[in-house]
């Protein structure tokens, strides 16, 4: 990032003055450009827009300004007919981030362990391993999610093998947390592995050597100095991981039983059997504005530290 | 080279919606029309047949809503036909001059999801209830009491559908309460009845029925009346149950969609589909009963081997509820699952 700005204005300095439209970048980015704008950044807009939008009787909405569906978030009518605070989709975006915070840390857990290891590796056997991480990725998700139920489900291969071992026999482990948490990590394993490797690989095996040399134990070098060297990588798989986790609705919907609410459920909800667009448009900008907060301060406390270092 | 491949990356991009002649597209629910029976259009009439599915009332009419869907044919049920008419989402096609029209039973024409019948040609009609696995539950199954308020053997091993629409009627049903009311006290009397059978469901879903059903994941699942006689007729050990409270009944209908691009070739397909060679075939697929005149020498599923089909319960049509009703019903159903 910082390289390429820096390239960009040596350049700048050495060229006269040019019109953006003669700089041939210019027109080689403009596709990329236009599809992020079209692709990404319109649909934004439109959903943003039609989260203050007022609802129709039967789904789809009106253009008119309304805030209907953000005070919805907080207050609803209650039984009495009354306006009240209502909790209930607080509980559902804090149950949500549990989740994806709790599957980020799994993930995390197994994935260091796994990255050292693959990248202590000579290098043919390095890529196959990669290569076997990146493996679930070629089967559809759909697909991984049904493997799971297969494995956990009722005379599925796990609870078979508990039998052997001479627990119940008949049991199901599906439909609890546990069953949504479980393909939950697996699903999202290969992109916590993939940039937390990246980021082991490059660290410089002397460091390690000098810290011990310079009497710190196991621990210390792990917290001092493999920690804040690999942290780049661990970072961009906690992203990687976390965000899309918040939007998840076929695992907990498949494993989980459908029993609680998430927030991809939520949403979905309100754009086909509840009727309420902006409300569910609402949801999602809401969801949105959370991750980005979130992800604003995670960048600031990153930016903060390294300054201090 | 790199031109070709764009070419062909953007003629697969728009390849669905190309609108050539002697096209169909359908989006009606999943597996419900009979593969033969389109072959059999698609032949005689040198028309390409494309099919999508969906699994709920709810996924048509937001597609619908959103717009430009690019189908010729949905089969919404009646609830959900009338707000399609409401809100001019459907062709008025003029039903009720076409061929199909006389070949509709008396008593499913002109009903009040669509007065005039020019909106709609009914397909299917059944019902909705609670359907056992007979290896996993030997109890009574006459009222949805041993549904609602289980105890011993169903406890923990029910399942419910994924959607409110339904599943809130029957509850209705067994609490004598009216479908669409606006009532707060009475639906908060469902409220209650869903919140304390929840420790006893396992799952709240409407994908993969018979298989979680017949594996014996669970032993209970709210389903409807066909698909438990086509699997039962199949081996399975299924019994759908008979409730004293009365069953939810629907009756889905073809319709076009506003601006559909083959509106000719569709309503082709609905005199077709309404012929009542065509309608028994489709029928005997189907396993739902059948609103169209049959033939009936060649009915697979008669009284004596499908009594499902002609139930001697009460039957209440799902009702089009006014909005106040229905956020009522998504209330009771985010509270249950929040």
């Amino acid at each position: 990032m910082t390289d390429s700005v820096l390239h960009a204005t040596a350049e700048a300095g050495r060229a006269p003055r040019v019109r953006f439209w003669h700089d041939p970048s210019f027109w080689g980015l403009l596709p990329s450009r236009l599809l992020m704008g079209f692709a990404l950044i319109l649909p934004i807009f439109i959903i943003a827009a039609v989260s203050v939008a007022t609802r129709g009787a039967h789904g789809g909405f009106a253009w008119d300004f309304n805030l209907a569906g953000y005070r919805q978030i907080l207050f609803n009518e209650g039984w009495t007919g009354e306006l009240e605070f209502t909790p209930q989709y607080l509980l559902i975006i804090v149950r949500t981030f549990l989740l994806a915070g709790a599957t980020t840390l799994i993930c995390l857990l197994f994935a260091v362990p796994v990255a050292y290891f693959i990248s202590r590796q000579p290098p043919g056997r390095k890529a196959a391993l990669i290569y076997l991480v990146t493996l679930p990725f070629w089967a559809s998700m759909i697909l991984r999610v049904y493997a799971w139920m297969i494995i956990l489900g009722k005379d599925g291969t796990l609870p078979r093998l508990l039998e052997y071992l001479g627990l119940p026999s008949g049991m199901s482990l599906m439909f609890n947390d546990g069953a949504t948490l479980t393909a939950m990590v697996y699903t999202a394993m290969p992109l916590m592995v993939l940039p937390v490797f990246a980021s082991i690989e490059k660290l410089d095996g002397t460091l390690i050597e000098a810290s011990h040399d310079l009497y710190g134990s196991r621990w210390v070098t792990l917290r001092r100095v493999i920690l804040p060297l690999t942290a780049p990588g661990i970072v961009a798989g906690a992203i990687l991981v976390f965000v899309p986790s918040l939007g998840a609705v076929l695992e907990p919907s498949l494993m989980g039983g459908g029993k609680q609410m998430m927030m991809g459920t939520l949403i979905q909800l309100q754009f086909g059997g509840g009727r309420n667009w902006p409300f569910g448009a609402a949801i999602a900008i809401t969801l949105m504005a959370l991750v980005m907060g979130f992800l604003i301060f995670a960048a600031l406390r990153a930016a903060r530290r390294e300054a201090a270092l | 080279m790199k031109k070709y491949l764009t070419a062909t990356t953007l003629a697969l991009c728009f390849a669905t919606a190309a609108q050539a002649e002697g096209q169909l597209n359908l989006y009606v629910w999943t597996d419900s029309i009979s593969p033969a029976v389109i072959e059999k259009f698609a032949k005689e009439y040198d028309v390409k047949v494309n099919v999508d599915g969906y699994t709920s009332n709810e996924d048509l009419l937001t597609k619908l809503q959103a717009g430009s869907s690019g189908y010729d044919i949905a089969t919404p049920s009646q609830h959900f036909l009338r707000v399609m008419i409401d809100e001019g989402l459907v062709e008025n096609y003029g039903a009720n001059k076409l061929k199909a029209y006389e070949n509709i039973e008396a008593r499913w024409r002109n009903q009040w999801w669509d007065e005039k019948q020019e909106h709609s040609i009914p397909i299917a009609y059944g019902t909705a209830g609670f359907v056992v696995n007979t290896t996993q539950y030997k109890g009574p199954t006459d009222s949805f009491k041993y549904f609602f308020e289980p105890d011993g053997e169903l406890k923990g091993k029910i399942a419910m559908l994924s959607y409110p629409d339904e599943v809130i009627g029957a509850a209705q049903l067994y609490l004598g309460i009216p479908f669409c009311t606006e009532d707060q006290a009475e639906m908060k009397k469902v409220l209650d009845l869903l919140m304390a059978q929840k420790p006893s469901v396992a799952v709240y879903s409407s994908d993969n029925i018979a298989s979680r059903l017949a594996s014996g994941e669970v032993a209970a699942h709210f389903w409807w009346d066909g698909e438990e006689v086509k699997a039962r007729t199949k081996g399975s050990p299924f019994a759908l149950a008979m409730t004293k409270e009365g069953m939810v009944g629907w009756l889905d209908s073809m319709v076009i969609p506003k601006g559909a691009p083959n509106r000719d070739n569709a309503i082709k397909f609905i005199e077709f589909m309404s012929q009542p060679e065509n309608a028994t075939e489709q029928m005997n697929f189907y396993a739902h009963s059948s609103p169209m005149k049959l033939v009936q020498e060649k009915v697979v599923y008669k009284k004596e081997n499908a009594p499902e089909l002609y139930p001697e319960v009460p039957i209440v049509f799902s009702r089009t509820c006014s909005p106040a009703a229905q956020d009522l019903v998504t209330r009771v159903w985010t509270q249950l699952l929040q």
